[in-house]
């Protein structure tokens, strides 16, 4: 039984590729194989592009933009935190209220990027260390808030100690997952920003294929055109030019999503993140009172990296919208600076008071004043960056709906009008 | 039903390593107190112990030449002048000391005990105890903020002794203090000598740390930039004592009523206000404004203020002086 099938085996299959009706039939199912895999394999290239679009849109960007809220309404509870400890006897109410408001906030933006802890397991010790002692670091500030009341100095030893807390874990471990989280963004869109090299070498192998069965064809049977064939290369062709303008323009927003968004929104958010420990390290040298050298210190090298990321954002701004909303940045900027040397000539002159009052007070000219200028400036252009960014990769999403699908479809379409093609010409050998 | 045996080999064979689930770890959430920055245990003594200084009579100050000099009037060429011609005296001073130098958190001003006696000097010198900058410095800022020249004088909680007094140069004594211990209340703490083997907490650069490392019932010194950081400590039940000028310690325990001074006093502390080394004038016109206010009752009025509810008789420390 064996012995038979291998004798006779190998005789069978020469003979029916010599014969031309097998070798049609063998031209229809090479064909049909082809134009599947084409198809098939395309719509993965664009259903991964796709993929990489959704990941963008609804994971990494919101997560990056989660992790950057929790390291800026940290640094800004702490900043205020002083500034109210800083203003003597109990806090006003509007710095309770935003000291509030932030803790608040880093409290949501930390839920939603805890929920990604299974996607990101390097981010656990990060993610906990900011789960866990962000409740200790708010104990501490209401310890030192009880001890203030009650008029007692230890207060100020509390707040340090949440001071301390703050500077040397949650923010080392908010800049990490920020980190990561950009890491996210870029990859999702260096994925979805590809050139498509593989969909269009598929397209070339489907048109190559049946080009070759239609010379071949043209050659045994001395006709010229066989419909079935042009058709199905006209499919083929079809597919091809759809998956790569529908790619080059996911391609082009991707790159605007960069651009016009994301990279400028990056350059924002770590210029308002240099501004909020600017703040942090002024009111913080006046606290320590006479010895905050060291904060005043790194006040200056604070203040120097946000004069350069300002400048930075100025360079990078591609929308009117934003570069108004940077230009007034650095203005405000260049106020505070002057505000800032007004406070430690005030201090170093020994006149305690004046310095206290320019660094809080509600003076227009006053640090105060010009901080929140600038900061609410940052957040304006933030949030336009973001918008374009968003705006982009929703038209980039919109763009491949349904790419996959056509491409399947087409796919089909281009086997069945190859196999009809190849079938007029079978029928003649009956 | 061989089939079924056959298909479950099959299976069995195929799938071979177990596919966990993935559980975030959940065990790292462990609890990790928060401590005051810059918390240092100390295994060994400090090297700059101050047995190591040659001994000699650190108290005894230079004796005031002349009658003090009317503020405004300062002799010429003397340090004094430069304050005065500066319009203000810059002293170091202490913001976390309650009753001797500290933030009074509802005004947000600087009093105390160490802080009325720099305005003494600032009103001899200037005629107003309002003319004057204060320099907040932890215990071990003192010594070099003097050799920098970044305040003419310091008034913190500042004992006189040999090893200093290399460094710096001392006025007249202007309060004696002396070293205890304060413990939670009821936690058995007797005094120091119980103290073996348990953590006591002192600041850095202070005498006091050297005399809890060096005690002879082995305590473990924790060293910590503020005294107020350690009431912290002991509060989050980080150390089991704190050991210091008594001044010190009354303070802490009237911020918090569960703890107790206990032992006896067993160290001396006098208290000098130090200057740079080399102002011999400058010391002498210091100790001329001691002599005066210790005679007209200031001194006392300033004791009573901040000082009275240690309950000790107002009477300040004689002065000695070596010529």
């Amino acid at each position: 039984m064996t012995a038979v099938a291998t004798r006779h085996g190998p005789n069978r299959l020469t003979g029916l590729v010599r014969s031309t009706p097998g070798r049609l039939s063998l031209i229809a199912l090479l064909l049909v194989v082809t134009s599947v895999t084409v198809g098939g394999l395309t719509g993965l290239s664009v259903q991964s592009r796709s993929g990489a679009l959704e990941e963008l849109a609804t994971r990494s960007e919101p997560l990056s933009f989660a992790a950057q809220e929790v390291y800026r309404a940290m640094a800004d509870a702490d900043a205020t935190a002083a500034s109210a400890f800083l203003s003597g006897g109990v806090e006003s109410a509007a710095l309770r209220g935003r000291y509030e408001g932030d803790i608040a906030k880093a409290a949501a933006a930390l839920s939603i990027a805890t929920g990604e802890i299974t996607r990101n397991p390097e981010l656990t010790g990060a993610l906990s260390t900011l789960s866990g002692q962000l409740p200790v670091y708010t104990g501490l500030v209401e310890t030192a808030r009880t001890h203030n009341r009650q008029g007692n100095p230890v207060g100020a030893a509390y707040l340090r100690e949440a001071s301390g807390l703050m500077r040397a874990q949650l923010l080392p471990a908010a800049q990490e997952v920020y980190r990561a989280e950009t890491v996210n963004v870029v990859r999702d869109q260096d994925r979805a920003g590809s050139w498509p090299w593989s969909e269009i070498l598929l397209g070339l192998l489907g048109l190559a294929a049946l080009g070759l069965a239609q010379r071949y064809l043209t050659l045994r049977t001395n006709r010229l055109f066989n419909v079935g064939l042009v058709v199905a290369s006209g499919v083929t062709l079809v597919s091809l030019l759809w998956v790569v303008v529908a790619s080059l323009l996911v391609v082009s927003d991707v790159s605007d999503s960069r651009t016009d968004g994301t990279a400028q929104a990056d350059v924002l958010a770590r210029a308002r993140i240099a501004t909020l420990t600017a703040r942090g390290d002024e009111t913080l040298t006046l606290v320590a009172r006479g010895s905050g050298q060291s904060y005043e210190k790194r006040y200056a090298e604070v203040s120097g990296q946000l004069t350069g990321l300002l400048a930075e954002g100025q360079r990078l701004a591609t929308t009117p919208g934003v570069r108004a909303a940077v230009d007034s940045a650095v203005g405000n900027n260049q106020a505070w600076q002057e505000a800032h040397r007004a406070i430690r000539e005030a201090d170093d002159k020994g006149d305690f008071t004046a310095a206290v009052s320019v660094a809080l007070g509600a003076d227009p000219a006053g640090a105060a004043a010009a901080f929140d200028k600038l900061d609410s400036d940052l957040v304006d252009a933030i949030t336009q960056a973001r918008k374009t960014s968003t705006t982009s990769v929703a038209a980039a999403r919109g763009t491949l709906t349904g790419s996959v699908v056509v491409v399947v479809l087409l796919g089909l379409l281009a086997a069945s009008a190859s196999v009809a093609g190849v079938w007029q010409r079978l029928k003649e050998y009956r | 039903m061989r089939l079924v045996t056959a298909i479950a080999l099959l299976v069995a064979l195929v799938g071979c390593a177990p596919v966990p689930s993935t559980t975030p770890d959940m065990s790292v959430g462990s609890a990790v107190p928060p401590r005051p920055a810059d918390v240092v245990e100390l295994t060994t003594p400090p090297s700059t112990a101050p047995n190591q200084a040659p001994a000699c009579d650190a108290t005894a100050s230079l004796r005031p030449t002349a009658a003090l000099p009317a503020p405004g009037a300062m002799p010429a060429g003397s340090p004094m002048e430069k304050i005065a011609a500066r319009g203000r005296l810059i002293a170091g001073v202490d913001q976390n000391t309650y009753l001797m130098g500290f933030r009074n958190p509802s005004s947000g001003q600087i009093e105390g005990f160490d802080v009325d006696m720099a305005r003494q000097v600032a009103k001899a010198i200037l005629g107003d105890p309002t003319k004057i900058q204060f320099k907040v410095l932890t215990s071990d800022q003192r010594i070099p903020a003097l050799e920098q020249g970044e305040v003419d004088i310091v008034v913190r909680t500042m004992t006189i002794n040999c090893e200093r007094a290399q460094k710096v140069d001392f006025s007249t004594v202007y309060y004696q203090a002396g070293q205890r211990v304060l413990a939670p209340r009821g936690a058995g703490v007797t005094g120091i000598d119980a103290l073996g083997g348990k953590k006591v907490c002192a600041t850095k650069g202070s005498s006091s740390l050297n005399n809890v490392a060096n005690a002879p019932s082995k305590p473990i010194a924790v060293a910590v930039p503020n005294w107020t950081d350690c009431l912290v400590m002991l509060q989050q039940g980080q150390v089991d004592a704190i050991s210091t000028d008594d001044t010190i310690l009354a303070g802490l325990a009237a911020q918090d009523p569960y703890t107790e001074m206990v032992g006896e006093k067993f160290t001396q502390e006098p208290y000098g206000m130090a200057v740079p080394k080399g102002n011999e004038d400058f010391v002498r016109f210091v100790n001329a404004m001691l002599e005066q206010i210790r005679g007209d009752g200031t001194w006392a009025s300033i004791h009573q203020a901040w000082l009275g509810r240690l309950g000790e008789a107002p009477t300040p420390p004689p002065a000695r002086y070596r010529d």
